[in-house]
Parts: C-alpha cells; sequence; structure tokens
C-alpha cells in the first residue's frame, strides 16, 4: 500500500534536486526553475498531509503555494529582463560585484571548449520551378 | 521521555543493518551521478553518469519498496505511483544537469506534470487541473518567452559550468539522506512489529518456562532463575519499541483513547520482567507480562496508525485488542475477562480504510468552503500579493529604452 511516507521521500527528493540546481546552475533561468521546483516537492508534502489527515487545509496551503509562485514568475521573469539588457548575459557570476566584502572574486580558470556551430544546410534547386497563377485581387 | 532512552532507539533500529543501504545507495549513486551530469568545461561521456543515474533511480525504487517498513503490493495505484514519481524524479535530475535551458524548462513541464498524476493520486483534482494550468501553461510558456528573447549564439559561461558542483552535490545529498533516514525512523516500524509477534509467540507456547529461564539443575527447585538470553534480549527490544512508540504520542486532546494508561500497562510489565531473579511460581506472572506487552504494543500501534475505534471494532484501553463481534459491545475489563478470552490476544489485520482517512466526494466544493471560511483573510492577502507584483512587474520591466551605457 503507498501510505504519505512514499510521497514525503518523493517530495524530499525533489526538494534536494531543486536545491542542487539552484546552488550549482548560473543560468538565471534556470536557477529559478530550481526553486520552483524545490516548491513543488513541497507542495507535494502539503497534498500528501491533506490526504494522510482527511481535510482540505494542505489543499489550500498548495494553492496559496501556486498564487506565490506566480507573482515570483511574474517579478523574476521582469528582473532577469533589466538584468539582461543592462549585461547581455543570463550568468549570475557578472552580477558578483554584489558579494560580500572582504571575498575575492571567482574566476573562471578552464577554459570552454567550443564546439563549432553547424551550418545551415543549403537546398540545392530541383526540377522546374512552377507557374504561379497571378493573384486576383478585388479592389 | 527521558533522554537516557533514546539511544535505545538507535540500537534497536541500527543492529540488523548498520550501513543502512537502502538509504545509502540511491544517495551515493544519485550524487556521483548528478556531479557527472552536472554541465563542465572538459568535456565527459554520458556514459558513467547514466549508469549512475540508473543504478540511482533503481536505489530509490528499492527505498520506496523496502525501506519505508511495508511492502507494497503490484496494484494499479503503486504501479501508477511508481510511474509518476521515476517520471517525476528522472526529469528533475535531468533538468539541473541539461546545459540548454530550453530543453531544462521542457524538462521542467515534465516535471509538473508528473506532479499533478501524483496530486490526482492523493484525490486532489482540482490542485492537478490548476498546476496544469498555472505552471506548465503559464509560467513555463512564459520562460520560454524570455529565454527566446535572451537567446545568445555560441558556448556561452552561465550554460556550460557550473559553480562548486562536488560541494552543492555533498550539501545536498547528505541533506537527502537525512531525511530519508528521518522519515525511516518515522514510519518502519518493523522492529516494533517483531517485538509484538515475538511476545504473542512467547506467551502461547507451552513452555514459557524453558524459553525464558535458564535451566534448572535437578534438585535445584525453589532456587532463584535467570532470564535466557533471548528473553533479556526480548525485553530491551520492547523496551526499545515502547520508547519508540512514546516518540509519537497523540496530541493531548487524545489521551481519552488510552494511550497513557496502555504506555503506564507495558513500563510496569517490562519493569516486572526486569526484576530479576525469578522464583519457580512467577511463571504466570511472566505470561501475563509478556501478554500486557503485546496487548499495549499492539495498542499504542494501532493509534499511532490513526487506528481511531470505529464500527465493528473496539480498542479499549484495558483490555486485550480484539474483534467484537456486534458494534457497542464494550469489553470488560482486563482481570474481568474469562482466562481464555487473556491467553489468546486476537491482533486485528490492519485495515486498510484506517490508514487514510477519506476525503470529501466533492473536491472544488470542500475546497471553496475551507478557502472561504478557514482561510479568508489569506485569500485577501494572496489577492493583494498578485495585484502587487502584477505592478511590480510591470514597473521593472516596462522601460523600453537601452540602459546608457
Amino acid at each position: 500500500m503507498i501510505t504519505i511516507s512514499h510521497y514525503l521521500a518523493v517530495g524530499a527528493v525533489l526538494f534536494t534536486l531543486g536545491l542542487i540546481g539552484f546552488l550549482t546552475r548560473r543560468n538565471l533561468i534556470v536557477m529559478f526553475l530550481s526553486a520552483e521546483m524545490m516548491l513543488q516537492g513541497v507542495a507535494i508534502n502539503f497534498v500528501a498531509f491533506s490526504r494522510h489527515h482527511g481535510n482540505m487545509h494542505g489543499q489550500v496551503f498548495t494553492l496559496f503555494i501556486i498564487a506565490v509562485a506566480a507573482c515570483e514568475a511574474g517579478i523574476a521573469l521582469a528582473l532577469f529582463l533589466s538584468l539582461y539588457r543592462k549585461k547581455r548575459t543570463l550568468d549570475v557570476s557578472v552580477w558578483q560585484d554584489l558579494r560580500e566584502a572582504g571575498i575575492d572574486e571567482t574566476t573562471d580558470a578552464q577554459p570552454l571548449t567550443t564546439t563549432p556551430e553547424d551550418a545551415d544546410p543549403i537546398l540545392t534547386k530541383a526540377g522546374i520551378a512552377p507557374k504561379r497563377p497571378l493573384e486576383e485581387t478585388n479592389v | 521521555m527521558r533522554p537516557s532512552e533514546a539511544p535505545l532507539i538507535l540500537l534497536a533500529d541500527t543492529t540488523d543493518n548498520a550501513l543502512n543501504w537502502t538509504v545509502l545507495t540511491p544517495v551515493v549513486a544519485g550524487a556521483l551521478a548528478i556531479w557527472y551530469l552536472l554541465p563542465s568545461p572538459q568535456k565527459r561521456p554520458l556514459f558513467g553518469g547514466a549508469i549512475a543515474g540508473v543504478v540511482a533511480l533503481a536505489g530509490l525504487a528499492g527505498f520506496l519498496l523496502q525501506g519505508l517498513g511495508q511492502t507494497v503490493p503490484a496494484t494499479v495505484e503503486a504501479i501508477l505511483f511508481f510511474g509518476f514519481a521515476g517520471t517525476a524524479v528522472l526529469f528533475a535530475a535531468l533538468m539541473i544537469t541539461n546545459p540548454n535551458p530550453g530543453r531544462s524548462a521542457l524538462c521542467f513541464a515534465m516535471v509538473v506534470l508528473s506532479t499533478c498524476g501524483l496530486f490526482l493520486l492523493l484525490a486532489a483534482p482540482f490542485l492537478m487541473a490548476a498546476t496544469i494550468i498555472i505552471y506548465a501553461g503559464a509560467i513555463i510558456v512564459t520562460f520560454l518567452f524570455v529565454i527566446m528573447l535572451s537567446h545568445q549564439n555560441g558556448p556561452s559561461n552561465a550554460d556550460l559550468r557550473s559553480r562548486e558542483p562536488v560541494l552543492a552535490v555533498g550539501t545536498g545529498f547528505v541533506l537527502l539522506a537525512t531525511l530519508l533516514v528521518g522519515l525511516q525512523r518515522v514510519y518502519d516500524n518493523r522492529s516494533v512489529e517483531s517485538v509484538i509477534s515475538e511476545s504473542i509467540q512467547l506467551a502461547a507456547s507451552e513452555k514459557v518456562d524453558s524459553e525464558y529461564l535458564t535451566v534448572r539443575k535437578d534438585g535445584d527447585m525453589g532456587k532463584p532463575v535467570e532470564l535466557t538470553p533471548r528473553a533479556k534480549s526480548f525485553v530491551s527490544r520492547s523496551k526499545a519499541a515502547l520508547a519508540r512508540m512514546k516518540l509519537a504520542a497523540p496530541e493531548p486532546g487524545d489521551k481519552a483513547l488510552g494511550w497513557d494508561i496502555r504506555v503506564r500497562a507495558a513500563e510496569n510489565a517490562i519493569a516486572d520482567l526486569e526484576r530479576t531473579p525469578f522464583k519457580d511460581s512467577d511463571m504466570d506472572a511472566i505470561r501475563d507480562d509478556t501478554m500486557t506487552i503485546a496487548a499495549s504494543l499492539t495498542y499504542l500501534k494501532r493509534i499511532r496508525e490513526g487506528g481511531i475505534p470505529h464500527e465493528g471494532v473496539t480498542l479499549s484501553p484495558y483490555g486485550q485488542v480484539r474483534q467484537i463481534t456486534k458494534p457497542g459491545d464494550n469489553p470488560e475489563s482486563f482481570a474481568e475477562q474469562p482466562p481464555e478470552a487473556r491467553s489468546t490476544p486476537v491482533l486485528l489485520e490492519p485495515d486498510p480504510d484506517l490508514k487514510m482517512k477519506k476525503m470529501p466526494s466533492a473536491n472544488i466544493a470542500a475546497l471553496g468552503r475551507v478557502l472561504f471560511t478557514d482561510h479568508l483573510l489569506a485569500v485577501e492577502l494572496a489577492g493583494t500579493l498578485l495585484l502587487v507584483a502584477t505592478v511590480g512587474a510591470i514597473v521593472i520591466a516596462g522601460g523600453r529604452r537601452e540602459h546608457p551605457r
């Protein structure tokens, strides 16, 4: 039988993966998605407790989580757009001037390996171009 | 609970499974997989990470099947649960390891859809619909728009590098191990169940004296005798089981259920068994004590699992845990019961209806009623928050002109 503990375990895994994503990724958007995934883990916990206790309070809390997540998404995406306008990148590390005083700047030691971009395919013409009918206008 | 009882609980759980493989396997393999797959300037072959990831998923399934103290039969519910949970966890891992933010957003959409499946299994259809509409429909599409607006060509620091992958993965998976072990401690009742079944065996056994007390030599009748090692371990394990049960005492309002009476009865019985040396004439007392332990632990366990007395079954705080044929047939106190009823405790099979309480059938109506009676102020505050967020988003992103350089 699937009990509440199984759902709590799945919620814990989602929360942890979101936490790791938030800590390691440097793209602002992926960081924000990771934070949303932590909220999903918590939402599973709330709904599972709601089922366990047989009342609706847990589901109400999840509804509020969704509302707050929507607000968060709106504000955060507006912020990302204005940050992108200033520095032309979504990398958080370009904003590390905001770090605590007395901490060294982190630099990226290893160079990025550039993968050659695939060139756009060029289509060779084949066959005879069909005659197009004249466009009819009623103007 | 006295502080000195805490080590007993740890002992009771860790003796037979010192390394706790059900937790260790998914955590270690998962940490390896995530560390291996996270974006990094030097290219790693996909192979190793995939193997570790598969091992971690299998380990997690093993934890869910075995680590929580009960076997999961292959019902439709279980199959759906494992399908949705596996999809959610797999795509969550893909989301945080994929270097392409657009694909990350799509993986997140899959996580949200699987979570919605879990919501449906948990009898929350409205939340399922709301989550699909708001998360998968609105939030993720907005994300994709932003990714499109800020798309950049070529490799970027943002997508191909990770910040402190080793430390972050270590932090996350230590947290996960803590949570899983915590769940195991709370929900794994196998140590309690083994104590209960052993005490029933002992009490029903014909040769309680030879199982319980050291064998006497001929001619030593009447000489004080000691407990056998097996009986000693039984006593210490039942002590640990009782301490484990006491960790989860019900709320003070539920005292009428007889929690305290049962706890005291079991404590007295255990103290009685510890009172060595025994005399020959103590056999009946030992048998009674063993049965009291069995009955008390069963009763406490039932209450802990949410087993409130319901029609047809009565859990009397004084008497045996037994099945009552007619509803409303109150059991007499333990002492007043006939001896044959005392010697054969009927242990109730766990009733599936008791583990999960019933939910209201009209989900949306019930949700609305709770929302607009108990949480009215919170609804108003959430509305205000949405309004403020809308204004804030427009103010922050509204400026059309570029920032002066």
